[in-house]
């Protein structure tokens, strides 16, 4: 191993980057407009819905005093305004649902409010009328928000109780009726969720695509004849690429971090240095699936017929769009050997959570076992010339 | 016992199949130190594969080839020597000095007044910060030759370096080999152009991965009874046909 000459290959790499000024271009302008439009549809609020409020509760009187939590939630209800919100008898709402002129009916039972003071919860009986998957998904998230609003409303619900005294009105005992989150909470919203692995994708995509071309064209260029002409050895190759788009990378997350925290206005808790690990664990794994990879490419055409292979079905699987608990169970071993499915999930912690590194652990050693697989791969085959 | 001082290059039988084409059949040669030799044959009569083999790119099924006084393949005795491929593979998004640059220093040479001498050599230093890709095809050519040569190897292997090139530079390329023969520094030299041959100091005719014979230009003539190489060429082959 000569360091002298993973240093000349990587400012090589690093040099090519650079002369290409279009392709660094992209490499910043890229992820900003992707992350842009995701943020905007993420962030849209849904117009044109109505729903239907079926509100049979009874109320509940607790002493002198009578609450009806039905027609609180009733009323939150009519003061959102990105949808509409109407009153109607159970037979009306079946059948306007079925018409498909509401796109939910949410369903208040006569002991809806006894319900809640016993169980210290909401309990929404909501029926979607659900052809539009996403319309019910904007649907849902909008109720969440409702319910939450409706229990900040409700925490300090009066239920006085007699207690044993002489004036039994003003002795009251507060309730508090909440709603807990582990993690995030009602201010982090889907984009919070995504964008942070999206830092990831993107970083792996472009190490991927930029390692996979350039390696095929050292071998169509018979470039790579020339440097197994000269003394450096595979793995100094393999090293040199890596450090070289690693620079790239790095400043590829700085500023796609910096746009989603700052433009896009993401909630983030995380430390940098933590945030440059997990992405260059994902570089070393990129660099050594490109190498690899272009090898069983003989042209330009079919190397980019690897990057949805390669990196859609890892947005797919690994747990950016859709968690992975939610899918097959046949699925999931698959999903984990996935390197993004890892990435993705340490750099949620980090960045949602402000997570440590150490609170990650298990996602960077399964990183630098992928990572210590791929190089394997790439080490045996950098050196042939020709497949 | 072998002396790698004035035989920088022993090929000792060498044979090498690619699938079901042999491409070399057990062919053995010696280099002499400070001489040029040139390759002769006509396309896929192996010579590429030969320069290959030379250079520790392709391990012979059979045989070995000793590069200065080591059995290739051997990483470390690279940096000695110098290989320009048919193609001039160079970085076209780099500068000609970044090419140049970049593969002296893989063979261990960061001194950059050697890659200015080279750069002046090839008379291109005017172009030294221009990238490979504004330039002709002679001057990548001539930018592959810097890049061979910049780290001055004792052993210099062309495969078939004028190929594309114009007759003016042609003669450049050859007066700087010469030159540079001069210093002590072997050449080796791939080429089917006859006409070239001329200016070797030995030749070895190759065909179907075999040596047919080896000397000099008046020598393989006289050897023949002809007066110029291609009917030599023509004539040794016949003699080997005969022989099978």
């Amino acid at each position: 191993m000569n360091l002298s000459r993973i240093i000349i290959l990587a400012r090589r790499v690093a040099q090519q980057l650079v002369a290409d000024k279009r392709t660094l271009a992209l490499i910043i302008v890229v992820p900003v407009i992707l992350l842009t439009v995701a943020g905007v549809l993420i962030r849209v609020e849904p117009s044109g819905l109505t729903i239907a409020v079926v509100n049979q509760d009874e109320g509940l009187t607790v002493g002198s005093q009578s609450v009806n939590l039905g027609d609180r939630l009733t009323e939150n209800l009519q003061n959102f305004d990105i949808f509409q919100t109407k009153l109607m008898d159970a037979d009306d709402a079946k059948q306007k649902i079925e018409d498909g002129e509401l796109d939910a009916v949410i369903t208040l039972p006569p002991d809806f409010s006894a319900q809640a003071a016993q169980s210290r919860q909401l309990n929404l009986n909501v029926q979607f009328e659900g052809s539009n998957p996403t319309v019910a998904e904007r649907l849902r998230n909008a109720f969440e928000r409702v319910g939450d609003q409706a229990l900040a409303g409700l925490a300090t619900l009066q239920t006085g109780t007699d207690s044993g005294g002489g004036n039994s009105s003003t002795a009251a005992i507060e309730t508090n009726l909440q709603a807990t989150y582990l993690n995030g909470g009602p201010e982090f919203d889907t984009l919070d969720y995504t964008a942070s692995a999206l830092i990831g994708v993107f970083v792996f995509l472009f190490v991927f695509i930029l390692t996979s071309i350039s390696f095929l064209r050292e071998r169509l260029a018979g470039t790579l004849e020339r440097l197994q002409a000269t003394p450096i050895q595979p793995l100094e190759i393999i090293i040199g690429y890596m450090l070289g788009f690693l620079i790239f990378g790095l400043l590829q997350g700085v500023i796609t971090l910096l746009y989603t925290v700052f433009v896009l206005n993401i909630h983030y808790h995380g430390n940098l240095l933590n945030v440059f690990v997990i992405e260059s664990l994902l570089v070393v794994v990129s660099v050594n699936l490109g190498i690899f990879l272009s090898t069983f490419a003989r042209n330009e055409f079919q190397v980019l017929q690897f990057i949805p292979l390669v990196v859609v079905t890892q947005v797919f699987l690994g747990g950016v769009l859709w968690p992975i608990e939610e899918m097959p169970g046949w699925l999931q071993p698959i999903a984990y050997m996935m390197p993004l499915t890892h990435a993705n999930t340490a750099l949620r912690a980090i960045m949602m959570t402000g997570e440590s590194l150490g609170g990650v652990w298990v996602q960077i050693a399964a990183l630098v076992a992928i990572g210590a697989a791929v190089i394997g791969l790439s080490a045996r085959t950098a050196g042939r010339v020709r497949m | 016992m072998t002396n790698t001082e004035n035989e920088p290059v022993k090929i000792e039988g060498v044979y090498k199949k690619f699938g079901s084409v042999v491409a070399l059949h057990g062919l053995s040669l010696t280099i002499r130190r400070g001489e040029i030799f040139g390759v002769l044959g006509p396309n896929g009569a192996g010579k590429s594969t030969l320069i290959r083999s030379i250079v520790g790119l392709i391990k012979p099924d059979q045989g070995r080839v000793v590069v200065l006084g080591e059995a290739m393949p051997n990483k470390p005795i690279l940096s000695r020597l110098g290989y320009m491929t048919q193609a001039s593979a160079l970085y076209d998004d780099l500068t000609v000095r970044q090419n140049v640059a970049f593969f002296a220093g893989l063979m261990g040479c960061k001194d950059d007044a050697k890659i200015q001498a080279a750069l002046d050599l090839v008379e291109l230093a005017h172009r030294a910060d221009s990238p490979i890709r504004t330039l002709s095809g002679g001057m990548r050519q001539r930018v592959s030759l810097a890049s061979v040569m910049a780290h001055q190897p004792e052993i210099i292997l062309l495969d078939e370096p004028t190929v594309g090139v114009d007759p003016q530079l042609r003669a450049q390329f050859w007066a700087h080999f010469r030159r540079l023969t001069e210093q002590g520094i072997t050449i080796i030299v791939s080429s089917h152009v006859m006409d070239e041959a001329e200016r070797c100091d030995r030749l070895g005719f190759i065909r179907g991965g075999q040596l047919l014979a080896e000397g000099s230009a008046d020598a393989l003539r006289q050897q023949a009874g002809k007066s110029n190489l291609e009917d030599a060429f023509l004539w040794f082959a016949q003699q080997k046909g005969a022989v099978q």
